[in-house]
């Protein structure tokens, strides 16, 4: 996707970021007929041109396996990025292990997202209230609901009913038909229903219809490939096959690519100006100036470019002293048994909409409620299990004719449960500008302070007995390493749903912008990714950064025209 | 390729008779070294393997459309011929499929540990060592190299290389087996030919609504829900 020509004009708004946020902005304000310039740190990126949906992964170098070049996967979607950027570092205190996924290419994350679109619920919005811990989101689920429904029709997602506490079902017309279930889904469904968790289709952003659109079509999915190379029948929602094209065929969009932005510059009233950024290829600065600044570069590009910004050593819109502090990430642990009874069972297809089709939400609120558990809020599974190369484990140390059998059984015959839960912020885990490193541009870089407190590590434990007893009742052989939690769980940033580092609030002095995402500081500098989440629920944050942007950018769109701007 | 209900019941027969004593314990770090050791002396471990030259990785931007392997092979001729030898051993032809050696997994395996990453980099230690073993090993009892011995001699080797608890002088032997048999799997496993002898079906293009399983894998599936004493689904699916 090229700039657009003869764009070159004045612009009302200047967008950092083209993921989930960005492309959501993009797309409602220029259709409100705003003039956007999209400034993407990453290269352009054209997914019908550069994925490669269908060759088998013996077409790649080892097998597909990722690389520290390739992280998920040679055919992963992820181009010229990854868990480093060359002459991009970032640095950690002492003691701290944080992972930070950077794409660095246009449409950014949701090129290969999990697609998992779970909505919060009343109790994710309120979660001090609740348990005395963390902050209050400003706004509650009654705000954010409409935006559900209209982004779960805008971007196209599958599911069905849920009918549980604190997880908030979708108002007819809102979702397409989930994929049926397959085998080993049913059967950890009855295995899991048989022990009191429940399981429920997912909510998952792939196509089960068609979706038409004069500029942007987008197809039903075909039940084949695997969504993280990204889908050039639009099957998947990434913004590169559908809110950027839209935005685009406004004419009012223009999007400069391999634009990385270092600084939001101030003009007269306290007011920003525009940015300056840095073009990766020549390493010339520019600046560019509009009426409003949105910023929507992931939560820890954001929080980096308002610390670099303003005032030397506090950054902008920081008067709270909040800035980069609050940072979450989901935890992470994984879970696999084989078994048996699955072993050498019937062959049919279950390539399936990619991903899981069902899962398991978090069912123990009111076990919590009364004080039962040692841990504050929630976590879900997801649920894996196919036919396929079995995994090492799930193998003997046999050779010969053995072997060939072991894995005929094998295929197909290991189940797994990937737990998913919320991190509660504490006073240790942020992100800061170190004061004595700085990148290939000259931009001061991050350096993240990270630790998981007890909730996060009792929360895993416990995750790890509901998924030994679902496999334990299914005469199941767990194949997982028998350690202490801390040493099962991911590492911080490892999930990719960092959060949380410009929280929203309902006061200026606890907080960095208000629930439209702006900021308390400087009013026309609006944030609108998971930098703004006032906590980080263990339902994957992207539905919920697409419905606050939409949010956000409708109220900007308002405020431009009423001249509140002017 | 599709199965018939007659095999895939015979798969069945078969997983309940496969012990499962040792299952999972190929996947850990290190074999427990507490078995008895097998029936002749083992030779010492090589001491240390000569790093590879430096070599480039495929970027963090290669062309998706056109993938290829930028570094280059290392294996020697009898190193290879070595890798290709067991492969056959390893995972043999038989009726479903051809031997993974005869099928140039070996030429994965290559790939593999000629690669300049830190994994890759590790298992390259792992195996170059181990062939050597094995070299030095089959000299020591049969006056030859591994591809010079007997099939019976070669069966013996491999017997000992894939013991359930390995004694202490046999941890890092077997270690070495276990890795290059968990590639060999990897590698055969992904090709048309793997993919067929498991009676793999997908990557196929499938318009409307996912079928889900099959009437036969229904079956097979509520079978085994009364096998668990487990009730019944209320209904298809949960959709």
């Amino acid at each position: 996707m090229a700039a657009a020509k003869g764009a070159d004009g004045p612009v009302d708004v200047i967008i950092v970021g083209s993921g989930a946020a960005g492309g959501m902005a993009a797309h409602v304000l220029t259709k409100a007929g705003v003039r956007c310039l999209i400034l993407e740190a990453g290269r352009d990126y054209d997914p019908q041109a550069e994925v490669n949906m269908f060759a088998p992964e013996s077409d790649a170098p080892l097998r597909g396996t990722g690389t520290p070049d390739k992280p998920f996967g040679y055919f992963d979607a992820t181009v010229d990025g990854g868990w480093q950027v060359e002459g991009e570092p970032y640095t950690m205190t002492e003691g701290s292990d944080f992972r930070w996924y950077r794409p660095r290419m246009l449409g950014g994350r949701t090129n290969h997202w999990g697609r998992h679109v779970p909505r919060f619920g009343a109790y994710d919005f309120k979660p001090f209230s609740r348990d005395g811990l963390g902050a209050d989101w400003p706004i509650g689920y009654d705000d954010v609901a409409p935006f559900y429904d209209r982004v779960e029709r805008m971007i196209g997602v599958n599911g069905g009913k849920l009918g549980l506490e604190n997880h908030p079902d979708s108002p007819p017309g809102c979702l397409m038909p989930p994929p049926k279930p397959r085998v080993p889904e049913m059967l950890i469904t009855a295995a899991a229903e048989s022990l009191g968790i429940p399981v429920r289709a997912a909510h998952t952003a792939v196509l089960t219809r068609d979706m038409p659109d004069k500029v942007a079509p987008r197809s039903a999915c075909f039940n084949a490939t695997p969504c993280t190379r990204g889908c050039t029948i639009g099957a998947m929602f990434q913004t590169t096959t559908s809110l950027l094209p839209m935005a685009k065929a406004t004419g009012r969009l223009r999007v400069v690519t391999d634009a990385m932005v270092s600084r939001v510059v101030m003009g007269a009233r306290g007011r920003a100006a525009g940015v300056e950024y840095v073009d990766r290829k020549t390493g010339q600065r520019h600046q560019v100036k509009a009426r409003a600044v949105v910023l929507a570069a992931g939560t820890g590009e954001t929080a980096r470019l308002l610390l670099n910004s303003g005032e030397a050593g506090r950054g902008l819109a920081n008067s709270s002293g909040e800035l980069g502090r609050n940072l979450t990430d989901s935890t992470g642990a994984s879970f696999r048994a084989f078994i048996p009874g699955l072993a050498g069972r019937p062959r049919y297809n279950e390539d399936g909409i990619g991903g899981q089709h069902i899962y398991i939400p978090f069912w123990q609120y009111e076990q919590q409620k009364r004080g039962e558990l040692d841990f504050a809020r929630g976590y879900h599974f997801e649920i894996g299990g196919r036919f396929g190369v079995p995994a090492e484990a799930a193998l003997p140390r046999v050779w010969g004719k053995d072997l060939k059998q072991a894995v005929r059984n094998a295929s197909g015959a290991t189940i797994g449960l990937t737990l998913r839960g919320e991190m509660i912020p504490n006073k240790d885990t942020f992100c800061e500008i170190d004061p004595n490193v700085k990148d290939k541009f000259g931009i001061p870089v991050l350096r993240f302070a990270f630790r998981w407190s007890k909730h996060e590590v009792n929360q895993v434990a416990h995750g790890r007995r509901a998924a030994h007893a679902v496999f334990k009742r299914l005469n199941g052989t767990i194949l997982d390493p028998d350690l202490p939690p801390e040493q099962i769980m991911t590492a911080g940033g490892e999930i990719i749903h960092e959060l949380g580092t410009a929280r929203m609030g309902a006061d200026p002095k606890s907080s960095v912008v208000d629930s439209y995402g702006q900021t308390w500081d400087v009013d026309n500098v609006v944030l609108m990714d998971g930098a703004t989440f006032a906590s980080g629920p263990h339902k994957n944050p992207t539905l919920t950064i697409l419905a606050l942007a939409l949010r956000a950018s409708e109220r900007l769109a308002t405020r431009l025209s009423s001249g509140a701007l002017a | 390729m599709t199965f018939t209900r007659r095999t895939t019941l015979q798969w069945l027969a078969t997983a309940t008779a496969l012990s499962l004593a040792n299952r999972g314990v190929a996947a850990a770090a290190a074999p427990q070294a507490t078995g008895a050791p097998p029936s002749f002396k083992v030779v010492d471990w090589p001491a240390s393997i000569a790093p590879m030259p430096a070599a480039p990785g495929y970027g963090r931007d290669p062309d998706l459309t056109a993938p290829k392997v930028p570094w280059p092979l290392t294996l020697t001729k009898p190193q290879r011929a070595t890798v290709d030898m067991l492969g056959d051993m390893i995972l043999p032809a038989d009726a479903a499929s051809p031997g993974a050696g005869t099928l140039g997994v070996g030429a994965f395996i290559d790939e593999w540990i000629s690669a300049p990453y830190p994994q890759q980099q590790d298992d390259r230690g792992k195996i170059i060592a181990g062939l050597t073993w094995l070299d030095a090993q089959s000299r020591v009892l049969h006056g030859g190299a591994f591809t010079a011995a007997t099939a019976a001699q070669r069966a013996t080797l491999l017997d000992a290389l894939t013991v359930e608890t390995p004694s202490a002088a046999m941890a890092q032997p077997v270690a070495f087996m276990d890795r290059l048999r968990n590639l060999f799997v990897l590698g055969f496993y992904s090709l048309p030919e793997g993919k067929a002898d498991m009676g793999y079906i997908g990557d196929q293009p499938t318009e409307g609504p996912y079928p889900g399983p099959t009437p036969e894998a229904q079956a097979h599936f509520a079978a085994l829900l009364t096998t668990l004493k487990l009730p019944p689904l209320p209904s298809p699916s949960q959709a």
